[in-house]
């Protein structure tokens, strides 16, 4: 068998093994991909945005909730990248949430304050796009509140408790 | 099918004059260039890991199978990239042959701890692929040529089905209406909401500028795109082969331009592919080698006028 031929039956064999990893973990056996990012296009989409906040509004009660657009949001601009935070972390963790369950606001409280405390009380924004006619409409929403005597989250975010769940039943 | 299979081997792995200088030192710079990227890569993420993650939210990869979350503490991350490090260099060294695989396996566990946070990256796909390319050739093969000549031709192979798999996705995914402007637009305003969380500030590109103010210009940058990943595949054959790597380059340009993303490793790495360093370098240590290499110098004979 010459080198040509040895060579192609081992790519061979590596594209079956490619093809049963990706088949067998919805596309993505890193470094093997199907490479499906940006596939689904025109989809409203989910992010986020940090807000600095005054160090008075650590009392969640002064906090405004409500659904915002972009030029009305609290506070001032926390750039992520001199903080060292990577933005997709943040953003994955605010969007893909459907529970926001202890460990989950642990979760991203750590990404900004594990091992250190907070500079000042921060904000974390959910922002929302979708498309309308010919421009994409954005609309923000306040989801938790990080100080540095603890996290406080969106009233109208937080799970239900269990005895309102049982009740709801 | 068997000829197709036949011709394309011989478009992979059968290359011209082969054992050259050139191809000697483009192969170990190439070597280099995915053992340093593997390296910084496991070490920004295993000091990001340290300070930054806590918990698993998504299992990628291994795992699934082991419960990753000892990455996050006791300096775990950092001793991993350490690990891809020196097995790395065991590999590059020819020390021990085994090491790049090895290597590729603690890159692996790597990434799925660093990513364990819900966003899929791809980001490293390549530098990883690399690495397996390299740790193959070298238990496979045990000439320097044929593992040069299998390490190209596995890279040029995987990288044209991935872009070309990309590509289907797109239009399995979304449909026909894929390039459709209007999902510029909204891609746009996303980056826009990144870039403004990352850097507090965002100025619109030329490009960007075009496609705000008028989608269509948009239709027109996500149909070169689209085309150019679909046709990616034709880096398999050397007729084409530097022409779609530097296409899918220039993809790779427009897609920093239109959607502030640069795959950087991606990026350098399709350049060190996208033209033939190694005939260059021959090229140029021949050049190197009539420039210093004296005439000798010749006395007039007798009976020249002088």
């Amino acid at each position: 068998m010459n080198v040509s031929q040895k060579s192609i039956r081992i790519v061979g064999g590596i594209l079956v093994i490619y093809a049963l990893l990706v088949a067998t973990h919805l596309g993505e056996f890193w470094p093997f991909s199907i490479y499906p990012m940006f596939s689904q296009a025109g989809n409203p989409w989910s992010r986020s945005l940090v807000r600095e906040m005054p160090s008075d509004v650590a009392d969640a009660r002064k906090v405004s909730w409500t659904t915002t657009s972009l030029d009305s949001l609290a506070g001032d601009s926390y750039p992520l990248v001199p903080q060292g935070i990577n933005q997709n972390d943040v953003a994955n963790y605010v969007s893909k949430t459907e529970s926001w369950t202890p460990d989950r606001i642990q979760g991203l409280r750590s990404i900004f304050a594990k091992n250190r405390s907070l500079p000042s009380p921060l904000l974390v924004y959910r922002v929302r796009g979708r498309l309308a006619d010919d421009s994409v409409s954005v609309r923000a929403t306040p989801v938790l509140l990080l100080t540095n005597e603890g996290s406080h989250l969106n009233p109208s975010l937080a799970p239900p408790s269990p005895a309102s769940a049982s009740s709801a039943r | 099918m068997s000829s197709f299979i036949k011709t394309l081997s011989q478009e992979l792995f059968t290359v011209g004059k082969s054992g050259t200088r050139g191809d000697r030192i483009y192969f170990r710079v190439v070597e280099l260039f995915l053992l340093a990227y593997a390296v910084w890569y496991c070490w920004t993420w295993g000091m990001y890991m340290q300070e930054n993650i806590t918990s698993v939210l998504l299992p990628l990869g291994i795992a699934q199978y082991i419960d990753v979350s000892f990455m996050f503490e006791n300096y775990f991350g950092p001793a991993n990239a350490i690990l891809v490090g020196v097995l790395g260099l065991l590999g590059f060294s020819r020390l021990w042959r085994p090491g790049y695989l090895f290597a590729l396996f603690a890159f692996h566990l790597q990434y799925v701890a660093r990513y364990s946070l819900g966003e899929i990256s791809h980001g490293s796909n390549l530098i990883g692929m690399g690495i397996l390319g390299l740790g193959i050739a070298l238990l496979a093969f045990r000439s320097e040529t044929n593992r040069q000549r299998f390490t190209f031709g596995f890279l040029y192979f995987f990288i044209g089905l991935g872009y070309t798999s990309a590509a289907v996705c797109k239009l399995i995914g979304t449909g026909i209406t894929w390039p459709d402007g209007h999902h510029l637009l909204m891609w746009i305003a996303e980056r826009k909401i990144d870039t403004l969380s990352k850097f507090g500030a965002f100025e619109p590109s030329i490009l960007q500028e075009l496609v705000l103010a008028d989608y269509r210009f948009g239709t027109l940058f996500l149909l070169i795109g689209l085309l150019t990943e679909a046709v990616s595949f034709g880096m398999w054959w050397r007729r084409y082969r530097y022409l779609v790597v530097m296409m899918v380059l220039g993809m790779h340009i427009g897609i920093y331009f239109t959607m502030n993303i640069f795959f950087h490793a991606s990026t350098y790495f399709l350049l060190l592919l996208a033209l033939p360093w190694n005939r260059m370098i021959d090229a140029a240590l021949a050049a190197a080698e009539d420039v210093s290499i004296p005439l000798p110098s010749q006395p007039p004979s007798r009976g020249e006028p002088t």
